[in-house]
């Protein structure tokens, strides 16, 4: 008797929110279709600004007139993205378009999250398809289909390694022998003899040159040369125990943090406390990073600019599956990636408010733009239509061309491996990379000991059966091109 | 100490060689457990580059109050967040321990046919919960909750853990006995309630007020998931988004990089503990409040019979 | 169904009292509890909303727990949050009830209003911060432990790769953020405690230690009782920043470090799958549900009274 009451009120109580719920749901399908102005629901990564309802004014008087449609754009902070946009996507939560990448783009597209806009880029966004550079867009096909606007800049990833060019010239080195890794011993040498204060090696993670399936911890990669048909673990290989090896013996030498392997230092680099470090270049970068480190850096390729799979995919603008309206989405992803003037509004602000342009086209930012509108340049469209700064070499953006265009494509580009079948194993493989890449890439550990030991585990844990899976998958897809 | 003689000793109060042995054993515990605190405080006043050279020091080489003037530097934020912190904190005390002693008291009361349903129905969600995104789905679709206040507080309301020990509390503490007189001299059951039960039971009271405003006090994950409006950020969520943020930083130095000035406002280390400073401090001075009552719990308790 | 009518009018202040918290966990615990038939689906998305997707979604069976079962590692870090929680739950009780019973016998008054402010201060500082304390002890480069070592002349020890300190401190650590918090709960219980047994047990000449074992640990009872099963309850959860945050994610100390929350955080990092994070949640539940059934059942077989239901 008892029992059954509370029953009774539960499902009084459930029917009637779910009632409510549904009565809202009608009242919000509102498309636009019959003349309305529609109003496009933006989510995108970057620290709210306080000025980003003044410059969305400008741009909603400016798209209302030329696509009927208004946009309203929330930023999501850097470190509740991830989280975040997750739930958002999950839940079904009804917006327009969302910024994605990497992996996660991957995944959502794989999961049914996003529009495919093949059809679209032929009608709403046929400008933007001339625009954007062939490879980007072939680059980030999850099963053939293209799920989201991707940035137009660098396509290739190029690593390299960069130096404190004052320290450079100080003892002379002649930088012009660095290729490898192994190079780099007798500047360390000098370095940490002569410099207490500085710390020869900010910590980085030794570079392999391998085309990964997932990530470079993951023991799933493709070598750029030689037989690049076969799917391996790298960690097998004799290149890796070489170049571990060499970093453990850097890691002795005191060359690295002690605590390389557990640090959470993200070296800034306007603190000059460090020799070389390791990082992805595009062109004129050792401008930027001398312009914000107020000392000179000079880098050295370590890799040939690449094509991959991260590189096409480092910012995607795509167009959830519970938009009311993806036709007026695209228009407007078109539009932001063709007109220079919407451009230039969503990523500066308003001239003579966040900055300034004088004849020649060449913009200075005003305080306004830092203090009240910063927002990420990198996420949010085409590059190539961007006002250059007065300190901007002129041919800047040809040098981008340039650079995409010299870039080798790497074998698994546009190879999206679908997970599904080998979910178990995979989980507890990134268990066993996380126990074991950091403490080896960073030197911590001596290879010869924990190398095997690290991939005897991995076997344990179903490496072979992943590798199958991702070699049946990947030569299907080779058969497809 | 023999020269006390039992005779003199009050046989309620522990021996004084024994008080002072747990004086000081408890005096450790004290410090171990406020030390970090001080700590911080230190850390909060030492120089940038100082950290930076001789990492967290007791006694830093160069002490600063750059990291104070960076938050004063940002007071507008901090201010509408302490005011979105204290707001949160003491309307959702209020509701939470209204609810919950309601609840409590009905399923504590021998009378009441359908207790024991009611307790079931409480102590269930202990140990199955939703999960995040359906209950995403409830607060931002069903209610629309999302950028509203309300996101930060009703879904820390009811707690099931603090309604069972309310329970114990009342079933322990309120004798049928006073409150069969009360019924006897007519008072209604409300009237009882706020009448005779809640001042009775204000050390119990004290205690899940206590829970509950640092509950919301502490809360950030509620900001993380329903709020974008910079206005309804919240104390700690603001100190969990420069950590998070920090920790985006690490992972993607490459972006990091390339445009500096978007994360060139980030704090250091000092400030971030300056942060911990001012986001503990209010609660730490509050604290003293609620202990009043449980001292006067102790008055209570003599005369209650 | 006219007794129905009759029973609900009889209890209408009762159930007046408890109905804005009975909506409360409809809405916010039951509603959201259909969620778990994820744990049993492979989640994919509908562009009609969540139901559409939870409904359309594929069943899997019991795919997505296997990964918590399939590998040693799996049993490692099941025995991990097991032996942990063990200790927590053990030494928590002690430490909290003793802590209680001495900060309530404390002559002096104000001495022990300031202890039980300081005690509480662990609770409020998040793993976060706390992991940057054990850091300036226990760090290789400039931690105070190291200094100490040589200043005695042993060697350094590299703490954040030396699995065999870990658990130790992983207990310390908790002890240390949870004590105070437990004494709390139980200082307020005791205050609560009628006077008047007190009284009695000193006519008769009780001593301290006596008044102590035989009416406040009696009266305690049944809180501790009651905290200990949910506790139990809890088995199978673990406090996620005490294990992640406080070792710094160092892999040299997983095999004392992993237990089942760090383990799925870890594993779907780059899977992202919500089926699978669902199951392992569902997984503790249960397991949960089932222990707290088994020691209510044996409360109550030794003392019908103190048994939670």
């Amino acid at each position: 008797m008892k029992k059954k009451l509370g029953f009774l009120l539960a499902l009084f109580v459930v029917i009637g929110f779910i009632l409510t719920a549904c009565g809202d749901e009608e009242s919000t399908a509102d498309n636009g279709s019959d003349g309305e102005t529609y109003e496009i629901k933006w989510y995108t990564v970057g620290t709210p600004q306080p000025d980003t309802e003044k410059v969305f004014e400008e741009v909603n008087d400016y798209i209302k007139d030329k696509i009927n449609a208004t946009v309203k754009m929330t930023q999501i902070d850097w470190g509740d993205w991830d989280q975040k946009s997750q739930v958002m996507i999950n839940s079904g939560e009804p917006f327009d378009i969302i910024f994605t990448n990497g992996t996660n783009y991957i995944q959502n597209a794989q999961k049914g999250a996003f529009v495919a806009i093949d059809d679209m880029l032929d009608e709403e966004g046929k400008e933007l398809k001339e625009e954007i550079n062939p490879t980007l867009l072939e680059g980030i096909k999850v099963d053939g289909k293209i799920y989201g606007v991707p940035s137009n800049k660098e396509a290739a990833r190029q690593t390299v390694y960069s130096f404190n060019k004052r320290l450079v010239d100080k003892y002379d080195f002649d930088l012009s022998k660095v290729k490898r890794l192994e190079d780099l011993e007798p500047m360390l040498k000098v370095i940490k003899e002569n410099e207490p204060n500085i710390t020869p090696m900010a910590t980085f993670n030794a570079y392999l040159p391998y085309d990964y399936i997932f990530n470079n911890e993951m023991p799933f990669a493709i070598p750029f040369e030689g037989n690049t048909d076969e799917v391996i673990n790298h960690f097998e290989s004799d290149l890796t125990m070489e170049t571990y090896k060499t970093m453990h013996q850097y890691f002795n030498a005191g060359y690295l943090k002690q605590d390389a392997a557990t640090s959470k230092d993200s070296w800034p680099m306007d603190v000059e406390n460090w020799f070389v470090r390791m990082g992805d270049t595009q062109p004129y970068a050792d401008l930027v990073w001398s312009r914000a480190a107020k000392y000179e850096i000079v880098s050295v390729p370590a890799e040939q600019p690449v094509t991959i799979n991260d590189s096409v995919s480092g910012a995607i603008q795509a167009i959830s599956t519970t938009s009311d309206n993806p036709e007026k989405a695209m228009e407007f992803l078109n539009l932001l990636n063709t007109d220079p003037y919407l451009r230039n509004l969503v990523d500066k602000g308003i001239e003579d408010v966040h900055y300034t342009k004088n004849e020649d086209d060449v913009i200075e930012d005003l305080p306004a733009r830092i203090e009240r509108y910063n927002v990420p340049t990198y996420s949010l469209g085409n590059h190539f239509i961007l006002y250059l700064y007065e300190n901007d070499p002129k041919d800047k953006w040809e040098k981008f061309q340039e650079f995409n265009d010299s870039a080798m494509e790497a074998p698994t580009l546009g190879f999206h491996f679908n997970s599904d079948p080998i979910r178990t194993e995979l989980a507890a493989i990134t268990n066993i990379s996380n126990e074991f890449y950091p403490a080896l890439a960073t030197g911590s550990v001596d290879p010869e000991e924990y190398l095997p030991k690290f991939n005897k585990k991995l076997k344990e844990a179903g490496l072979d059966k992943v590798i199958q899976e991702i070699q049946s998958q990947f030569d299907e897809w080779k058969a497809t091109e | 100490m023999k020269t006390m003689g039992k005779k003199y000793r009050d046989p309620q109060r522990l021996h004084p060689v024994v008080n002072i042995i747990v004086t000081v054993l408890l005096g450790i515990l004290a410090i171990a457990c406020i030390f970090p605190f001080i700590y911080v405080v230190i850390i909060s006043l030492t120089s940038e580059q100082s950290i930076v050279k001789n990492g967290f020091q007791l006694i830093p080489e160069a002490w600063s109050s750059d990291a104070y003037q960076y938050l004063w530097s940002m007071r507008g934020q901090l201010f509408r967040s302490y005011g979105v912190s204290i707001f949160v904190t003491v309307v959702g005390t209020a509701i939470s321990v209204l609810m919950i002693t309601f609840y409590a008291y009905a399923i504590s009361r021998p009378q009441f046919q359908y207790r024991r349903f009611f307790t079931m129905l409480a102590f269930f969600t202990m140990l199955f919960s939703g999960g995040l995104v359906p209950m995403y789905i409830v607060v931002t679709q069903f209610l629309e909750l999302k950028d509203t206040v309300w996101a930060l507080i009703l879904p820390l309301t009811m707690n099931a853990f603090y309604i069972i020990i309310m329970r114990t509390f009342f079933m322990k503490s309120v004798s049928e006995s006073i409150l069969e007189s009360a019924r006897i001299d007519g008072a209604s059951e409300w009237r009882i309630f706020f009448q005779i039960i809640f001042p009775l039971s204000l050390p119990g009271i004290a205690t899940i007020a206590l829970f509950s405003t640092l509950g919301y006090w502490n809360d950030w994950f509620q900001a993380l998931l329903y709020i974008n409006d910079p206005n309804l950020v919240p104390l700690q969520s603001l100190l969990m988004k420069i950590e998070a943020n920090l920790e985006f930083m690490r992972e993607n130095m490459d972006v990091a990089n390339m445009q500096q000035s978007l994360f060139s406002t980030i704090p250091q280390e000092s400030a971030k503990m300056a942060m911990v400073v001012i986001a503990t401090l209010p609660i730490a001075v509050s604290y003293p409040f609620f202990q009043k009552y449980f001292i006067s719990g102790l008055t209570i308790g003599g005369v209650k019979e | 169904m006219k007794k129905i009518a009759r029973d609900i009018y009889t209890n209408r202040t009762w159930l007046l009292m408890v109905l804005p918290g009975t909506i409360w966990l409809l809405i916010f615990a039951y509603l959201p509890m259909f969620g778990q038939v994820l744990a049993f689906k492979k989640f994919r998305i509908d562009p009609d909303g969540f139901f559409a997707s939870v409904i359309n979604s594929e069943w899997v069976g019991f795919d997505n727990f296997k990964y918590l079962f399939s590998t040693d590692d799996a049993w490692i870090i099941t025995r991990n949050t097991l032996v942990y929680n063990t200790i927590f739950i053990v030494l928590g009780l002690v430490f909290a009830v003793a802590t209680a019973i001495l900060l309530s016998e404390m002559l002096s008054k104000k001495l022990s209003k300031f202890y039980q402010t300081s005690i509480l201060f662990p609770h409020f500082i998040s793993w976060v911060i706390g992991s940057y304390f054990v850091f300036t002890f226990l760090s290789a480069d400039y931690g105070l432990l190291n200094y100490i070592l040589e200043w005695f002349n042993i060697d350094p020890v590299a703490w954040y790769s030396e699995p065999k300190y870990w658990p130790f401190i992983i207990v310390f650590m908790s002890l240390w953020k949870g004590v105070g918090y437990g004494s709390i709960v139980y200082l307020a219980s005791i205050v609560g405690i009628d006077r008047t047994y007190y009284e009695a047990a000193m006519i008769d000449g009780a001593s301290k230690w006596n008044q102590i074992k035989n009416i406040t640990i009696p009266m305690l009872k049944p809180l501790m009782i009651i905290l200990t099963i949910m506790n139990i309850g809890k088995i199978f959860n673990s406090d996620f920043g005490l294990f992640y945050q406080v070792p710094r994610d160092s892999g040299a100390l997983y095999s004392v470090t992993n237990v089942i929350d760090t383990f799925v955080y870890r594993g779907l990092m780059n899977l992202g799958d919500i089926g699978m994070s669902t199951a392992a949640g569902l997984y503790q539940s249960v397991v949960g549900f089932v222990l707290v059934i088994i020691t209510n059942y044996i409360v109550r077989k030794i003392d019908e009274e103190s048994a939670l239901f």
